[in-house]
């Protein structure tokens, strides 16, 4: 049971920063859809703090803004406005396939991108999609009295488990991505069961063609609930780069990257889903372009992975 | 505790209230306002029994503090429909039986109210995908499902509103009649009230100290800091208890509270009972114990050599060995031309009822002791109750109410002595409301077995002989380990004519959760094995396995492996139906492979997907079905 005698929502970034001065045992939220769970018996059980800060309200962070190249929305945005905001589900197409992926309907309501990126969860389901966007943290600070901004690559924004790189009283505010208007998009996941899991393996792939759709132009895949921290696929993307588009790159690039698994669990088994998933994504994300020969990875797949594993 | 005032709109009602700070929305919802058709059953975003619309939108109101509430407006499945008013989906959930124990229907109802609200022409796949944050345990969820369908099309005016009036009569049987659920309209509702939705004045709430190890002596138990908690009314221990401190469905070997020692992890040993829940818990947090670990037994075999005693006085571990004997084995293997051994382990598995254990506890005006949970077995608890508390049986008094889903889970009274005690003690009524973790850490599981099988069989397909011996682990306490073991050893070589049969079923203590009952009782893990070796054996014989079955089956007039004469045997109708409806191909599973003609039958379901409302234009350039 989560306790605490205080509930702040504060209105703007200066009335945020000056709680931040005058309370000390605090602890920052958003759509508490993560800290009510944690605070339960085999978790961290009955807690107690004396003060909890919820920052869904600021009135700085209400940003969402959709241009020609770049996306920026603020952190406090839930995964249901992902899924159902007819711009993002024209253009962005990977946000809404990770949000169908992420909880369930009634989760999404509350769950805040923000919060999945800072809780740095190796499972996390939003980081991927968020790294194929090339995604830029955008983080603010209060220092005397100057609000300051300040911007880091989301993939050294996640410094491990559990850690981002936020100093003293920094706050996540918003998120720069790609507008990928034009490339296609798909996100593969597997827990035990559909709706409401953790990820053993999700893959993130957004990718675009050249303009004869022959050639691959740009690929991006991104993998999380292998390692700590999510990561891009740079070997994989790097050898589709103007590659045609054929099932035996597809083939090839699929099993660069294999080695980013660093898992404490069934580590075949994720390393074949891992591969599947890459495969399977690619397909996808360039689907109109491409007819795969019917049981060609069932027949070749198995036998590249052995090569790997020697 | 800390206060907020809240402003906001329930169903409705404009309600301006101090609330406890730290509440979420779901307690603000069922403690001060009373509104009970929201349930808690897990307090963590999982199940859906605690659904709301805040602001239109559906969220889980467990993971909502009360304090983000304020300014919205908040509808309920009170807001629905009443019992003689029902909204067109409770009629659909109503007539299509989707109301089974009810405690998932309330958050059911919300889920499909807001899928449909959200598109009226909502295909079945987008139903599913959308309902996919709420647990059904007890329909399946087709008859769920089929009633969001049926509630879509008379909304959109592609039924007639009679279809919903349309139950059967049945004539001459009832068996396969579609007939009317008299519950159901209090349960697709949200009125009727589960224990953990009832409230007493002067009401206390209980909370329970359990025990961390596996083993071990009670060495010190200091209760002074516990006691000094503001608002604690009474802590209870096994010293409390008047009478014969030992309950259990067919031995009587456990206390109420864990006496001297404890045996397994989650072992209650003190309870408290406090004028908030949260005065309870901290009491709880505030008792100190000392412990002396002892070994401990986590293996049942292991456990059989009785070199660790679970139950000092009892000598031995085994709690009760089932034997049958039939004909003559040897003989009958002698005959065979095929002999297959094999070995099968089940694991154990929790009930999942989506009601946690909850009971309430008060002494009425006539000085009897009331006891008010989701029992399954009210006559035995009152029963053990009266020689636990001492008192004369029509001082004791158990009202059975409504069962949240039990599958057996509820026939053990694990945790209303320690309620009666507390009741007793302060003279006052006691709630006590598990979470989902400790109901699923201390209540009773399905037995964990292993299985040895050694069947022997004619190249036609006769069985000569079965020999099956079966170890159960039984866990800390007997509980129904003793007709679990017997149902295991009657039923689980089968509905088959075996002329030769040696089948024993041992049950035995160990330092694990204890297993009680549980669906099929003990039938299903020895049936398992059956079942498997018979697949096993048609492989092997290069026989179709219904043939196999068909060739062994019991028929009327047979007698039954303890000689039961049987007046009919409906065996032979239940292999047929289950052949045509898995459109099975004939001929050994094996010899098929990827080849099969049965797998992609109508009768096959597609395997699940996410994303059915992605449409076309949103999807991946190429689509991503």
């Amino acid at each position: 049971m989560l306790r605490y005698d205080n509930y702040f929502i504060p209105k703007n970034l200066d009335e945020y920063f000056n709680l931040l001065t005058e309370v000390k045992d605090y602890r920052i939220v958003a759509g508490c859809t993560d800290v009510l769970p944690w605070a339960r018996e085999g978790r961290a059980g009955n807690v107690f703090i004396e003060n909890i800060i919820d920052i869904t309200k600021i009135e700085e962070l209400n940003i969402f803004e959709i241009q020609k190249d770049k996306i920026k929305i603020s952190a406090t945005t839930t995964f249901q406005k992902l899924f159902t905001d007819p711009q993002i589900r024209k253009d962005i197409k990977i946000l809404p396939q990770v949000s169908v992926w992420f909880a369930d309907d009634q989760i999404r309501e509350q769950a805040t991108i923000g919060g999945n990126i800072v809780n740095a969860s190796p499972a996390g389901d939003g980081c991927p999609a968020f790294l194929t966007l090339n995604a830029q943290a955008i983080i603010m600070g209060r220092k005397d009295k100057d609000i300051y901004e300040r911007r880091v690559s989301l993939d050294k924004f996640i410094l491990g488990r559990n850690k981002v790189d936020l100093q003293g009283n920094e706050i996540l505010a918003a998120l720069e991505m790609d507008n990928t208007k034009g490339y296609g998009a798909s996100f593969e996941k597997v827990g035990h069961r559909r709706s409401l899991v953790i990820s053993t393996v999700c893959v993130s792939c957004v990718a675009r063609t050249d303009s004869s759709g022959k050639l691959f132009d740009d690929v991006r895949v991104a993998v999380a609930g292998v390692r700590e921290i999510p990561c891009r696929l740079e070997k994989t993307e790097k050898f589709l780069q103007g590659k045609e588009i054929n099932e035996q790159n597809i083939l090839e690039a699929s099993v660069l990257d294999l080695d980013v698994i660093n898992a404490r669990s069934r580590l075949e088994y994720r390393k074949e889903v891992l591969q599947n998933f890459i495969i399977r994504a690619i397909i996808k994300s360039v689907s109109d372009k491409i007819i795969i020969k019917e049981n060609y990875f069932e027949n070749t797949k198995i036998k590249k992975l052995e090569e790997v594993h020697a | 505790m800390h206060k907020l005032t809240i402003n906001l709109e329930v169903n409705g009602r404009k309600i301006n209230k101090e609330v406890n700070s730290h509440y979420r929305l779901l307690d603000f919802l069922r403690e001060d306002l009373d509104l009970t058709g929201s349930k808690e059953g897990c307090g963590a975003g999982e199940c859906g029994t605690c659904s709301v619309f805040v602001d239109g939108k559906l969220v889980k109101s467990c993971l909502m503090p009360v304090a983000k509430a304020s300014g919205k407006k908040i509808e309920t499945v009170e807001h629905q429909g009443t019992p003689d008013n029902l909204s067109t989906l409770q009629k659909a959930f109503f007539l299509t039986g989707a109301s089974q124990c009810g405690f998932c229907i309330p958050g059911m109802v919300m889920a499909a109210t807001s899928t449909l609200r959200n598109n009226p022409k909502a295909g079945i796949e987008e139903i599913k995908e959308e309902m996919g944050g709420n647990i059904c345990r007890c329909t399946g969820y087709q008859k769920i499902f089929d009633a969001v369908e049926l509630a879509r099309d008379v909304i959109s005016g592609k039924l007639d509103p009679k279809v919903l009036e349309e139950y059967s009569k049945p004539e001459a049987s009832y068996l396969g009649a579609n007939v009317k659920r008299i519950d159901a309209p209090g349960k697709v509702t949200g009125r009727l009230k589960y224990a953990a939705d009832m409230k007493m004045t002067n009401m206390l709430h209980m909370q329970v100290f359990r025990s961390s190890r596996p083993h071990a002596k009670i060495k010190k138990l200091d209760l002074s800091k516990a006691k000094a908690v503001s608002g604690v009314e009474a802590i209870v221990t096994c010293d409390d208890v008047p009478g014969i401190d030992n309950f259990g469905v067919f031995i009587e070997d456990q206390p109420v509270l864990a006496k001297e020692r404890v045996r397994y992890v989650g072992e209650a040993i003190a309870a408290v009972a406090a004028d908030t829940l949260e005065a309870a818990k901290e009491a709880v947090g505030k008792i100190e114990i000392e412990y002396e670990d002892l070994p401990a037994l986590y293996d049942p075999e292991e456990a059989l050599k009785d070199e660790i005693l679970v139950h000092e006085h009892y000598k031995t571990n085994l709690v009760k060995h089932i034997p049958i004997r039939k004909g003559n084995v040897e003989e009958g293997f002698a005959k065979a031309d095929l002999i297959v051994e094999e070995k099968f382990a089940t694991q154990p598995v929790e009930h999942a009822y989506l009601e946690p254990m909850a009971g309430l506890s008060y002494v009425d005006s006539d000085g009897s002791l009331v006891i008010v949970s989701p029992s399954q077995n009210i006559t035995h608890h009152r029963h053990m109750m009266s020689k636990i508390m001492d008192l004369p049986i029509n001082k004791v008094r158990f009202i059975m109410s409504p069962v949240g889903g039990g599958f057996g889970g509820k026939e053990d009274m694990i945790y209303q002595g320690m309620l009666a005690l507390c009741a007793m003690k302060t003279r006052l009524p006691v709630r006590y409301v598990m979470t989902r973790e400790e109901d699923i850490t201390s209540t009773a599981k399905r037995h964990p077995s292993r299985t040895n099988y050694k069947i022997g069989i004619t190249k036609d397909g006769k069985i000569t002989a079965v020999q099956i011996k079966m170890i159960a682990d039984g866990g800390a306490y007997g509980c129904s380990t003793e007709g679990v073991m017997r149902k295991a050893a009657i039923l689980g070589a089968g509905p088959y004519q075996i002329d030769n049969l040696q089948m024993d079923t041992v049950g035995v203590y160990t330092n694990n959760t204890p297993s009680g009952a549980f669906r099929s009782f003990g039938a299903l893990q020895t049936e398992f094995a059956t079942e498997s070796i018979l697949d096993i054996c048609a492989e092997k014989l290069k026989m179709d396995p219904f043939e196999l079955r068909r060739k062994n089956m019991f028929v009327a007039g047979d007698l039954t492996h303890t000689k039961q004469e049987l007046n009919s045997a409906s065996i032979g109708t239940v292999l047929n139906e289950l052949e045509s409806l898995a459109s099975w191909e004939k001929g050994t599973p094996n010899s098929r492979g990827a080849s099969r003609k049965d797998l992609n039958s109508n009768d096959n379901r597609d395997s699940c997907f996410l994303g059915a409302r992605l449409n076309e234009k949103s999807e991946a350039s190429g689509g991503v079905k």
